[in-house]
């Protein structure tokens, strides 16, 4: 590890790997945002289905 | 249809700004690691994910034993709310450290004890949200689902403590790396900023999607005693 680190000439080509990372960083936390989104969407047209449904009755 | 909150409003836009400012820090501010080169920077992120994902399993616990003692339903909502989000943000937190181990580590995974511990603490969680949609009637869910929570986060200072504990390659960001820890480095004063304000910024995150994640919550309720009242 140390004479790897001393024969080094310069940082580590490792951005494709930060970018990988990231990719998935903003992607997870999109999705959820989105599923949070859809899911509150999807309640709200229940309720008004069933306040509907309600009124019929 | 219920009008978002005009504090909500404001947390979102706030929230947004940091993450945008913190991003700005993690990619121009801080400067690049002189051995990992740019895959060090997935740290802050990771590190920041790791601890909304701790945060998240703390609150379902501390919301759980109110809702034990108040039997009031809206703690009960906070708790699933925070394990909904701590799942997802520890699951970020293996998935980016996973990434960070390949060209630093030399591989994808390996069964040290941070990576184990944190595993077990993320089926732990899973489990908790399986279970609980096994079971129909509300009280007995949220009963349990408050046990549950509680027990469940003894994995949680198991999981942070594991690579001070245990012998481990993992290195630590707060106290003395262990001796076999591979991939530590010196922060800078620049790095040190942008890690402070990643941890501010996820800090937000979790407190705006959480609002949002109850808001959702207590429209199911609102739809299942809708469907009750209808089906009696």
């Amino acid at each position: 590890m140390l004479l790897s680190v001393l024969l080094q000439e310069g940082p580590a080509q490792t951005t494709n790997y930060m970018l990988l990372g990231y990719a998935v960083i903003f992607g997870v936390m999109l999705l959820y945002v989105l599923s949070l989104y859809l899911r509150q969407r999807n309640l709200e047209r229940d309720l008004e289905l069933m306040q509907d449904l309600q009124e019929r009755q | 249809m219920e009008a978002k909150p005009r504090m909500l409003a404001v947390l979102d836009s706030v929230t947004l700004a940091l993450l945008l400012i913190a991003s700005y820090m993690v990619f121009f501010y801080a400067p690049m690691e002189a051995v990992m080169g740019n895959v060090q920077r997935v740290f802050y992120f990771h590190v920041a994910a790791g601890w909304v994902g701790m945060l998240g399993f703390l609150v379902a616990a501390v919301a759980g034993g109110i809702y034990l003692r108040s039997g009031n339903r809206r703690w009960d909502l906070m708790s699933l709310a925070s394990v909904e989000i701590g799942m997802v943000f520890a699951f970020i937190n293996v998935v980016t450290g996973s990434i960070w181990a390949r060209p630093i580590w030399n591989t994808w995974w390996t069964w040290d004890p941070r990576l184990t511990t944190a595993t077990i603490m993320l089926l732990i969680y899973a489990a908790y949200l399986l279970l609980r949609q096994g079971i129909e009637d509300p009280d007995r869910r949220a009963r349990f689902g408050a046990v549950y929570a509680i027990v469940g986060f003894l994995s949680v200072p198991l999981t942070f403590f594991s690579a001070r504990l245990f012998r481990t390659i993992h290195p630590v960001v707060i106290g003395t790396n262990p001796p076999g820890a591979s991939g530590a480095f010196d922060m800078t004063p620049l790095m040190l900023q942008t890690f402070l304000f990643s941890l501010l910024t996820f800090t937000f995150i979790f407190i705006d999607l959480l609002w949002h994640r109850i808001r959702v919550g207590r429209l199911a309720d609102k739809v299942e005693q809708m469907k009750l009242k209808l089906m009696s």
